[in-house]
């Protein structure tokens, strides 16, 4: 009988076995370079260098080096509005202008990092 | 002319009693332990008032219910969405926070707060060093997804600011409330891992009630109950025979959100169907333990269910059997859980006796604290006597509801007695000592020692 249990452990192993994803749903409302326990360590904070629309790549700059990353279909992409003191709201790939600040969090096949973003914070203010 | 040595005597004692206490002694490195319970009962993080502690106060284990609820001011900030109108009915509701005891969550997003809500009972933060670890990752909260940022106790509170403590439907920080600081988040963090059981239980125990003796029989069995199987030794975790050695706590889809007749739904208010972990989910829920569940209800993610006979007496029904997690113990053991009242009965009462257990020893640890005159860091000192007073009052409730060990019963109501009169006293060592002899003899009284 233990035997066919540990047979359902293991299907259901199978199942359950994902990277573990956080809470995404107040992650929105997080500024940049705030997210606890994720920025400076699994994200990289920098500004647009470029977006491809075609292969959908996202070049950010920080400071000499450049990170590039694929925005996938799911990828969240949030608007960081905090600093004009208004509500964070969804954003799409149309906002990965050049010049704008942004966090990038990447994907982690366990503790392996992929070259595809999870999610995508990027300020803006008043002027845009 | 000289006094007799009776009256000397007499004379000290009374300068004594007369005296106050030496402060107690902290305990080393237990700094950020004291800090983080500051911050979790004080802290409103420039909110709309509430705490941590106001849907987890440390008087009710670090929930709430119905019968809490009732007891609190209409003012107090868990109803602040009444009175508040940049809050309102999407940030909680009122009627289900009263009679249910469920509050609002937005765990798949605030894009549309009319539509994308459920509704949750609020779990106790008990023995989280023990109930949260899994090979994919911290499990946080009823869909095991709760916490943003690296998904860990750490971050959880930030999560919790944002969705509970906000002034407005905006969340603007800076604005609606502040994110708590990495110093902030290290102590409170300390705080929650400090709380409750510390150490898993090695069942089997031996319990002198044939009945919670049977019960645990059967919870332990991988043909009648099987509960052992997703609450090994009765805490969080998947067993290491079934999940492998790393087995750790998990989430399963157990068809709890199939139960007809939830509370919430006969009040006919707003409740959505709550799909569970991730985005879109498929309805899996996490594993809590289930040594604290006696004296935490009402129970599953919905509060669907409020008396622990009823959370075993579900595993029987179709909507656990036919749910993903319970089609794949009946393909394979060859059979669903189906146990007779009284089996249901018996597990039951296992698990009030190991709650009553639990409760046991945490109020001896603060009667011990009141006794060496040392800090508990993660109790307030001045509150320890009624702290204990709490905890023996859950375990005279949870052992007396099943009714079970009458004589531990007894013992354990001269320890309630004993601890009300100590608290009356500047000096309550002796009476405090007094109680745990009386909870010692109830906990003997309970189960054997090995």
């Amino acid at each position: 009988m233990l035997k066919r249990l540990a047979l359902v452990g293991l299907i259901l192993s199978s199942i359950v076995i994902c990277p573990s994803h956080g809470q995404k749903a107040t992650e929105i409302f997080i500024p940049i370079g705030k997210s606890p326990g994720v920025s400076g360590k699994y994200s990289v904070i920098g500004t647009i260098a470029s977006f491809d629309e075609t292969t959908r790549v996202l070049t950010i700059k920080v400071e000499d080096a450049e990170h590039t990353v694929t925005i996938t279909e799911e990828t969240k992409i949030w608007l960081d509005k905090s600093g004009i003191q208004q509500t964070n709201e969804i954003g799409s790939p149309a906002d990965c202008r050049q010049g704008r600040l942004c966090e990038m969090k990447y994907v982690y096949d366990g503790k392996t990092r992929t070259d595809k973003a999870e999610w995508l914070k990027i300020r803006v203010g008043d002027s845009d | 002319m000289q006094l007799p040595t009776r009256g000397y005597i007499l004379l000290l004692s009374l300068l004594l009693a007369a005296c106050p206490l030496p402060k107690p002694t902290p305990v080393p490195g237990s700094e950020l332990v004291i800090e983080g319970r500051r911050l979790f009962f004080e802290q409103i993080f420039n909110g709309n008032g509430r705490t941590c502690g106001t849907c987890h106060p440390a008087s009710n284990n670090l929930t709430i219910d119905p019968a809490f609820i009732a007891t609190l001011p209409d003012d107090n900030p868990l109803f602040v969405a009444n009175t508040t109108s940049e809050l309102g009915p999407n940030f909680e509701n009122n009627t289900l926070i009263r009679k249910v005891g469920l509050i609002l969550e937005n765990q798949d997003g605030f894009d549309d707060l009319d539509n994308n809500l459920n509704m949750r009972g609020v779990p106790h933060t008990l023995g989280l060093t023990l109930s949260v670890d899994s090979p994919e990752g911290p499990q946080l909260g009823w869909s095991g997804d709760g916490s943003p940022g690296d998904a860990s106790v750490r971050s959880f509170a930030t999560g919790a600011v944002i969705q509970h403590f906000t002034k407005s439907l905006n969340r603007v920080p800076d604005v609606d409330f502040r994110l708590p600081t990495d110093e902030e988040l290290d102590a409170l963090e300390a705080f929650q891992l400090a709380l409750g059981r510390q150490e898993e239980l090695e069942l089997p125990l031996s319990f002198t009630n044939v009945i919670a003796a049977r019960g645990q029989e059967i919870f332990n069995s991988p043909t009648e109950g099987k509960c052992f199987a997703c609450h090994f030794n009765a805490g969080a975790n998947g067993a290491p025979q079934v999940f492998g050695p790393e087995a750790g706590n998990r989430n399963f889809n157990t068809g709890v959100e199939d139960l007809p007749d939830q509370p919430a739904d006969l009040l006919e208010e707003r409740n959505p169907p709550d799909d569970g972990r991730g985005t879109p989910g498929e309805g899996e829920f996490n594993t809590p333990s289930l040594v604290e569940a006696a004296d935490t209800g009402p129970f599953f993610h919905n509060n669907s269910v409020e008396t622990v006979e009823g959370a075993v007496a579900f595993y029987n029904g179709n909507a656990f059997n036919d749910s993903p997690a319970g089609q794949l113990l009946v393909n394979a053991t060859g059979s669903g859980i189906n146990l007779d009242a009284t089996q249901v009965v018996a597990v039951a009462a296992f698990m009030r006796a190991i709650n009553a257990l639990e409760n046991v020893r945490q109020s001896i640890e603060m009667l011990q604290a009141k006794v060496d005159n040392t800090i508990l860091p993660h109790e307030d000192f001045d509150q320890l006597l009624d702290r204990a007073v709490d905890e023996i009052e859950d375990a005279i409730s949870v052992l007396a509801g099943g009714g079970l060990y009458p004589q531990a019963v007894d013992h354990i109501l001269e320890a309630r007695h004993l601890t009300l009169e100590a608290s009356k006293r500047s000096r309550p060592a002796k009476l405090a000592g007094r109680a745990i002899t009386e909870l010692e003899r109830a906990r003997d009284l309970i189960v054997e020692s090995p």
